[in-house]
């Protein structure tokens, strides 16, 4: 039978009042290492580059690159300062937010009853500091359709159960 | 029938499948071998014609030989819920293709395969960017079975069966709607674009030859006015035209010659074709989202072209699923509610619907200044030193931008309905996308600077299928009640996405 009852906005459960969870305070200074490896490994290819013998002489600018690699360096050390306190997540009954970005701000919702698989990851550094990566992929995404990274590694995995539970749960009362 | 449920092998001529299957698979990776090949025909210090036969020869060969290897490795086996197929010569495959994740299932029959009243099947399963499984050169028989054994799986997971006579057609499209199709096919344009470079690389190449050539001599003699030259060059283009045209309006034919589309139990078919004759079909529960498009040609015609979109766990697939090339207006509700009986009430697929909503009219300052104002600002800076005052002219383009922006904006709506959500863009035409909220795999809000300062919001809703429709500048509260009402229409759903 064709229905077309009101909807109360109102009195849909809202995601403004969320308690949002930050990433682990060792985040930042996880990420400055990564930019000062990143800053490293890009001094050395510059440094091959000055020295290596090309066909072309690009040794007349080579004060070019010195000059604007501590630049970048320093923001990439510097923007995990802005961008990790504005990541965090916010955990419901029936769904998962995740929040992120400096200058474009945004804030994902997954319902758990389209969750197809959960993963956590890890790389060297992350396993140095106690930090997993946990990447949520529902369907027709490309990659992991969320990924939360700088988590404590035993909260990833709490979470990665939790929400395979309640995607197991709706799939199977669903 | 023969005993479907037993290995199977297909019929030899499986193999002119696979043939076209190398050649294409050659054609898509053409530019990795141009190169190689180029070097080998420089070095190649004897008769090329002979090393050309030679060569191609053995290509040739190689290419028959691989297709009747295929052929040879190829086995099927129909059980009771899924079809296993064997395939491979060097690296061997198994695929087992459960029958409730086929999605749709698609039969193609070419002239040698009508002459010998074989078909190629075709599935499209949820778990794939593409076609996963096929069956190349097999009975009607065996789709018919296939087919089959796909409808019992739906109607155990709760749809109906029952099918016994031919259901009269939702759509059928005539030979006038073929040129229509043909008119307004975007190959038109595409065939001008190639043959520009196409054109200028033969005059170069053979522009002097044939001003040696006694026609072009005698025709330079000839001392036409300024008028005739207007019509002579008036005409090549209209012959130009013409041509396309008539290259595009064959193409329609030969794709959706007698097309025609049936509503049958739970599943949508189409058929059509001049030569190659094909069949698809889509099981209406696996449709995430509906596309309306109606370019400037089709709107002249008063018609739209319909796709539906199917689950694809791979890469975003640009592609439809299913096409309607052609409908009419009144044809548009029809097919929604076929598409999501009972579910569609109250959307429109029809651009003009006057329920589309508009975006905040703050997108129009946003994007003046973007597309506008900056680059105008920029050209005036960079060329003020070397071109002086005419630099000015670079902010002509600042209206210019105004326009086209004015324009994206009045095309872009979107209305909310209880079930499901419609969206609206096009610059020269229409695009609507329409879909349930209960098909919606998860939501994302961002704010610019800009819309943060002006209390505003692009949603973001991503469908299991194509990208995610962006609805940009929606006033904050508006986008926030969006994704709270459609998080609780897919978490409080009892139905299926898929």
């Amino acid at each position: 039978m064709f229905e077309n009852s009101e909807i109360a906005l109102d009195e849909l459960p809202g995601a403004e009042s969320l308690a949002w969870r930050p990433l682990d305070s060792r985040y930042v200074p996880r990420l400055q290492i990564d930019a000062l490896i990143t800053t490293a490994v890009i001094a050395v290819i510059v440094l091959a580059v000055q020295y290596a013998p090309l066909p072309i002489d690009i040794r007349w600018r080579s004060w070019v690159p010195w000059l604007l690699l501590p630049a970048f360096g320093l923001s990439l050390v510097l923007w995990p300062l802005l961008s990790v306190p504005r990541k965090a997540y916010a955990l419901r009954d029936k769904d998962l937010f995740y929040r992120s970005g400096v200058l474009w701000q945004s804030v994902t919702a997954v319902p758990f009853n389209r969750v197809q698989h959960v993963e956590t990851s890890s790389t060297p550094l992350d396993r140095l500091f106690g930090h997993a990566a946990l990447q949520v992929f529902t369907a027709g995404g490309s990659g992991g359709d969320l990924k939360i990274s700088g988590l404590p590694a035993d909260v990833a995995e709490k979470l990665r159960l939790f929400i395979l539970e309640k995607a197991g749960a709706d799939l199977e009362h669903g | 029938m023969a005993d479907v449920t037993a290995w199977q092998r297909t019929s030899p001529l499986a193999a002119l499948f696979y043939l076209g299957k190398v050649y294409q698979a050659i054609a898509r990776n053409a530019f990795q071998s141009l190169a190689p090949l180029a070097a080998f025909v420089v070095a190649y210090k004897g008769d090329p014609l002979q090393s050309l036969l030679v060569g191609g020869g053995l290509f040739v060969a190689v290419t028959f030989v691989l297709a009747f290897l295929n052929y040879w490795f190829f086995r099927y086996r129909i059980l009771e819920h899924s079809i296993l197929i064997r395939q491979g010569v060097l690296k061997k495959k198994q695929l087992d293709i459960k029958f409730d994740r086929v999605q749709a299932l698609s039969t193609e029959q070419n002239v040698v395969y009508r002459f010998f009243n074989l078909l190629t099947v075709t599935f499209d399963t949820a778990g794939s960017s593409g076609q996963e499984g096929y069956l190349p050169a097999v009975r009607p028989e065996v789709s018919t079975a296939l087919a089959a054994c796909i409808r019992r799986t739906s109607a155990a997971a709760g749809a109906e069966v029952g099918r016994t006579q031919k259901p009269e057609p939702l759509v059928r499209l005539d030979i006038g709607d073929m040129v229509r199709i043909g008119l307004s096919s975007g190959r038109v344009f595409l065939l001008l674009l190639l043959l520009g470079p196409l054109g200028e690389y033969v005059s170069e190449k053979y522009g002097e030859r044939l001003e040696e050539t006694a026609v072009i001599e005698t025709l330079g003699a000839i001392q036409i006015g300024f008028a005739a030259g207007i019509a002579f060059a008036a005409v090549v283009a209209f012959v130009v035209v013409l041509v396309l045209a008539g290259v595009s309006i064959t193409a329609a034919l030969l794709r959706y010659h007698r097309f025609e589309l049936f509503a049958d139990d739970e599943v949508l078919r189409s058929t059509g074709g001049l030569l190659t004759r094909h069949e698809n079909s889509v099981h209406r529960t696996k449709v995430q989202s509906l596309h309306v498009t109606q370019n400037v040609m089709l709107r002249f015609f008063g018609r739209f072209r319909l796709g539906a979109r199917q689950a694809s766990s791979g890469k975003a697939s640009a592609g439809y699923s299913f096409v309607v090339p052609l409908c009419r207006r009144e044809e548009l509700t029809k097919l929604s509610d076929e598409f999501f009986p009972r579910e569609f009430a109250g959307l429109a697929l029809d651009p003009r619907s006057p329920s589309f909503m508009h975006i905040s009219p703050w997108y129009l300052r946003s994007r003046i200044l973007l597309a506008g104002v900056l680059p105008a600002a920029g050209s005036l800076l960079l060329l003020w030193r070397t071109e002086g005052a005419v630099a000015l002219l670079a902010l002509l383009w600042i209206p210019l931008a105004a326009l086209g922006v004015l324009q994206v904006y009045r095309r872009y709506g979107f209305m909310c309905r209880k079930d499901g959500m419609a969206f609206r863009s096009g610059f020269t035409g229409f695009r609507v996308v329409a879909w349930l909220h209960r098909k919606v795999q998860r939501v994302t809000v961002t704010q610019s600077p800009f819309q943060r300062r002006k209390h505003l919001a692009t949603v973001r809703l991503h469908l299991a299928a194509g990208p995610a429709v962006k609805i940009p500048f929606l006033e904050y509260d508006t986008a926030a009640a969006l994704r709270d009402y459609v998080l609780w229409r897919v978490e409080s759903s009892q139905r299926a996405w898929h």
